[in-house]
């Protein structure tokens, strides 16, 4: 017997060990269903007690009230995808040589700084919003996305650092000593060796900012008036005070997060050997 | 004078580091100083302006003497440290689960990364709807199984909607933290267990002794996160509850949030939300002092 | 029901009106066709929203803006939010808008708002109930007026009510309390309400303020503290815990009104208080499966008589607006009788004018008028002050708890007037 299918054991462990998945299945994947199925039922169906699942309630009208009726949610998702793709990029540009200066050169204090950034992580958000906003006011960058996607830096960037910097503190350092010896300066090692080594974690770091910037409510909320609303603005918007009609409250979250569920589940392999290069040093 | 290879080295991280150093510190630096500030301040909305005066620690005086306080500060107790236990737990049989050959099919990630990817306000509506006491699923399923007898509230008393909340946020947690512990099982290795298998050891033992240990980083990682992440939950408590029934669900953070924006007494919001931040400080560097492997640190 | 909300229509009217307004000689009004940009904060409908936000009387709203030169755009959000989007605009002095929604906020945010409500004209003020100004009074000076008349009624199943053997609504507590136990029965209960959120306007502490008006007593005393902490206070809030088993044990979780709106629409409980605009709401076959059967009477009375709470939905003017003028014939515009007209007509939200109250055509369409009207006779303070989310947090709470049973009645109300006492203090 190989010790892996030692490893494997026995039909009693194979049946403790497929309940759990099927557990773990029921758990992960019953509120998703039921978010899904309510998105395609009418109204009366769902407020029937028990929920009522025959087939002819099923519908399609409350992803066509809320796309037709809402420019808003059309608007929200474009902002959404403005201010994620936008504060990615700047985090990746602006995180990536800082991971790597951290992890990888002499910089004074670097462990100092590193656990600083990663302090940033702590402040509550209720702390800083009025500060922040009087801020971006003065400046006259309210309800702007770009703006908004600066300041999900705040976030981002430290998160991107930490990751990045876990990566790269796992680096072998024959790679950059077989550089130096072939001519290369430091920043062209960074270039040309060390990022194209570095696409897991990268692209972890980068799906990670990206579902945080989508996602996030509080300065959105704070800092945006109409023209800026991202996706989880107009989520919030649906729970008016005097009517929920929850069919389409659903089908309007089924079409906010379908994005980046999608982009999830296309980089899942990325995101998991990244994390699992990345966070595992430091 | 010549400059050396490292002086060169230093300079070139230096710069590396900089730029964005620079921006943590424009985006976050004048409001962090700002918002200490104001905690040290009485400020009013009057006379079509804000008025500001120095109170000194009168707010944070004030916070020790306040009942809502404190029941907050017990309710943030309860439901932080029962989330990490909860969640390394949970994540920590999950990954186990998925280590193993029978779980290791990309369906399961799949399955973990969904609920990290939902919007935390969308989980919130979505799971508001679930414990809907009318119409929710939960209501109707237990009740066609025969469990319960008639419809729950399940949000209607302080003790359960607590503990829903708890439930609710270790649901949406569990997956970010599993797949770090995933990462981790995967890089133990495989020689360490055939080892512990010559010495005689059975698998409760082995995973004691070899996976445990090994692991200790990455558990360490995980319980630190969750921690400052717990600490902050704000969006469910603002969809799921508001803070009740009966201040029962009003965590720190939705506490400040409340004084803040709802009564506009930016001085007291304040200095609640700085008290979370050093709370959250304290609590994250004690955890790094006492779990973090000592050998992993200064790596280079 | 998400409202079609077509931004480039009006965009095009404003241009258009925009346009017309550089053409000399198109205006003979004498005054200076000037184009003023003209910035309006309100709910997004269904909640009570303006013409232009809301589709009522666009024609009429267009004509307006190219009759005065002005642009006007709308800012609009959900209800829950709109406080605290006010808060933290004003707190950091940019607060964009000339125009802005109010309801109870008012003495709060007073220091930011021009008492432009004096200068409005005399004929328009006769047609308004006199109480209609008294949230938004501060100081003697009136900052806002309201446009809608809005105040709880009972709104109950009519059918359920028959069944239990009650042939009109209750119209005293005890006959509230029989009525609401006979209906309770077969999983259906005699009363709901959504007890979730303490804080505003429509929260558990408004609730309350309901009884306690109806016991007789009141919030405050004439120095500005506490006066609730009385047999009256007590007997008030003794009255909603009798009730509780009647009561939708949902209620306590229930933090916005549509949610407890809702169980009676489904047919699930038998009364509740709610605004004006559940008129519309039950009668709707896409939501309600009780329509026809629900009717609106005045609440029942207490040992002082019936009394009710003011929604105070009103416009306002913020100081910092550069068209203090404009903003002010738009909202006369919007207190227009036939724009109220077609708010009731269309909209469901009530008039406040009261010769459009009286008009035999708005009386057919919303027969619970002529109820609010009837209620309107009896008091309606909302007690509204510049620290009214505090107060009504703290009270609230306490009556959260002696609902849930975790408290004496007596032991609520002497716990919610020391926090209120606090509170109060600390404002000086």
């Amino acid at each position: 017997m190989t010790f892996a299918r030692l490893q494997q054991g026995g039909p009693p462990r194979q049946a403790i060990v497929i309940l759990g998945l099927v557990l773990f299945t029921c758990w992960s994947a019953g509120p998703v269903i039921w978010l899904i199925l309510s998105s395609v039922l009418e109204q009366k169906a769902l407020i029937a007690q028990p929920p009522d699942l025959s087939p002819q309630n099923f519908t399609l009208d409350n992803f066509s009230t809320v796309i037709g009726a809402a420019a808003s949610l059309g608007r929200g998702i474009i902002n959404s995808l403005i201010v994620a793709v936008f504060s990615t990029a700047l985090a990746l540009a602006l995180g990536a040589p800082a991971a790597y200066a951290l992890a990888r050169l002499p910089v004074p204090r670097a462990d100092n700084i590193s656990f600083l950034i990663l302090a940033t992580q702590m402040l509550p958000g209720i702390a800083i919003a009025i500060p922040l906003f009087i801020l971006i006011s003065r400046l006259g960058l309210i309800d702007n996305v770009l703006s908004l996607g600066i300041v999900y830096l705040s976030f981002n960037l430290p998160i991107v650092i930490w990751i990045l910097r876990g990566f790269f503190l796992g680096i072998p350092a024959g790679i950059e000593k077989a550089a130096a010896i072939d001519g290369a300066g430091i920043f062209a090692t960074f270039w040309h060796i060390i990022l194209p080594i570095s696409l897991p974690p990268l692209s972890a770091a980068a799906v990670f900012a990206f579902v945080e910037a989508w996602n996030e409510f509080f300065f959105a909320l704070i800092l945006t008036r109409q023209q800026a609303q991202t996706t989880p603005l107009v989520i919030a918007n649906f729970a008016g005070q005097y009517q929920t009609v929850f069919g389409q409250m659903m089908a309007a979250a089924v079409i906010s997060v379908a994005p980046v569920i999608l982009l999830a589940i296309l980089f899942r392999n990325q995101i998991i050997r990244g994390f699992a290069d990345g966070m595992m040093k430091g | 004078m010549t400059t050396t290879v490292e002086q060169r080295r230093r300079r070139t991280g230096v710069f590396f580091v900089a730029p964005a150093l620079l921006v943590l510190a424009a985006i976050l630096f004048y409001p962090i100083v700002d918002s200490i500030l104001l905690a040290l301040q009485r400020v009013q909305l009057a006379g079509g302006a804000v008025t500001q005066e120095w109170i000194g620690l009168g707010n944070f005086i004030r916070l020790f003497s306040d009942p809502v306080f404190w029941r907050a500060a017990l309710n943030t107790a309860y439901f932080s440290g029962m989330e990490v236990v909860l969640v390394t737990l949970i994540s920590l049989g999950v990954a186990l689960l998925l280590n193993h050959p029978l779980g290791r099919s990309g369906f399961f990630r799949i399955l973990l990364i969904v609920p990290w990817a939902i919007a935390p306000v969308a989980n919130a509506v979505l799971w508001k709807w679930i414990l809907n006491a009318n119409y929710g699923i939960l209501n109707g399923l237990l009740k066609s199984i025969g469990v319960i007898d008639y419809y729950q509230v399940w949000l209607g008393t302080p003790f359960s909607a607590l503990n829903f909340l708890l439930i609710v946020d270790v649901w949406k947690s569990v997956p970010f933290v599993a797949l770090l512990m995933l990462a981790g099982l995967q890089r133990v290795p495989q020689s360490l267990y055939r080892a512990a298998y010559m010495d005689g050891a059975g698998p409760w033992q082995s995973f004691l002794n070899v996976t445990l240990p090994t692991m200790r980083g990455v558990i360490a990682v995980a319980i630190v996160l969750q921690t400052i992440w717990s600490l902050r939950v704000f969006d469910l408590v603002f969809v799921l509850t508001r803070g009740g029934p009966a201040d029962a669900t009003a965590l720190l953070n939705f506490l400040a949030y409340r004084v803040t924006f709802n009564f506009l007494d930016l001085g007291y919001g304040s200095a609640i939300a700085n008290v979370i931040f050093a709370l959250t400080f304290v609590l994250a560097a004690l955890y790094v002092w006492l779990l973090w492997p000592r050998d992993v640190r200064g790596a280079r | 029901m998400v409202h079609n909300f077509n931004r480039r229509h009006f965009l095009g009217t404003g241009a258009l009106a925009g346009a017309m307004a550089t053409m000399p000689g198109l205006f003979d009004r004498g005054a200076r066709a000037q184009s003023a940009a003209l910035n309006v904060f309100s709910p997004l409908p269904p909640d009570p929203a303006p013409p232009g936000a809301a589709k009522f009387s666009e024609d009429a709203f267009a004509k307006w803006q190219a009759d005065n030169g002005a642009t006007v755009s709308y800012e609009t959000l959900a209800w829950p939010q709109l406080h605290d989007r006010m808060a933290t605009a004003f707190a950091s002095g940019a607060a964009p808008w000339d125009i802005t929604y109010n309801c109870g906020w008012v003495p709060e945010f007073e220091s930011f708002l021009t008492p432009y409500a004096d200068n409005l004209p005399k004929a328009l003020v006769d047609d308004l109930p006199p109480t209609s100004f008294a949230t938004t009074t501060v100081g003697g000076k009136r900052y806002g007026a309201v446009f809608t008349l809005s105040l709880l009624t009972l709104f109950y199943n009519k059918e359920l009510m028959e069944q239990a053997g009650f042939k009109e609504a209750p119209k005293t507590w005890d006959e509230l309390k029989a009525c609401a136990k006979e209906m309770t029965r077969d999983g259906r209960f005699g009363f709901v309400l959504n007890y979730g959120d303490p804080a505003g306007i429509g929260g558990t502490a408004s609730y309350w303020m309901v009884f306690l008006q109806q016991a007789g007593g009141k919030v405050y005393g004439e120095d500005g503290l506490p006066a609730f902490k009385s047999d009256e206070g007590v007997a008030a809030l003794q009255m909603m815990v009798d009730l509780m088993p009647s009561t939708d044990p949902g209620s306590i979780s229930y933090a916005g009104i549509n949610d407890a709106t809702n169980v009676l629409l489904a047919g699930r409980a038998g009364m509740m208080m709610n605004w004006p605009f559940m008129w519309n709401a039950g009668n709707d076959p896409k939501q309600s499966q009780i329509v026809g059967k629900m009717t609106s009477a005045v609440l029942p009375a207490g040992p002082k008589g019936s009394a009710s709470i003011d929604g105070t939905d009103a416009w306002t003017i913020t100081k910092a607006s550069k068209n203090q003028e404009k903003a002010q014939k738009l909202i006369e515009f919007y207190l227009d009788a036939e724009v109220q007209k077609r708010q009731v007509l269309d909209t469901g939200w009530l008039p406040i004018r009261l010769s459009v109250l009286a008009d035999p055509e708005v009386q057919a369409k919303a027969p619970n008028a002529a109820v609010v009207l009837e209620q309107a006779k009896h008091p309606y303070d909302s007690f509204v002050t510049a620290d009214y989310n505090q107060v009504t947090v703290a009270i609230g709470t306490e009556v959260q708890k002696a609902l849930q049973g975790s408290k004496t009645a007596a032991q609520a109300i002497a716990d919610a007037q020391d926090a209120v006492t606090a509170i109060v203090k600390r404002r000086g």
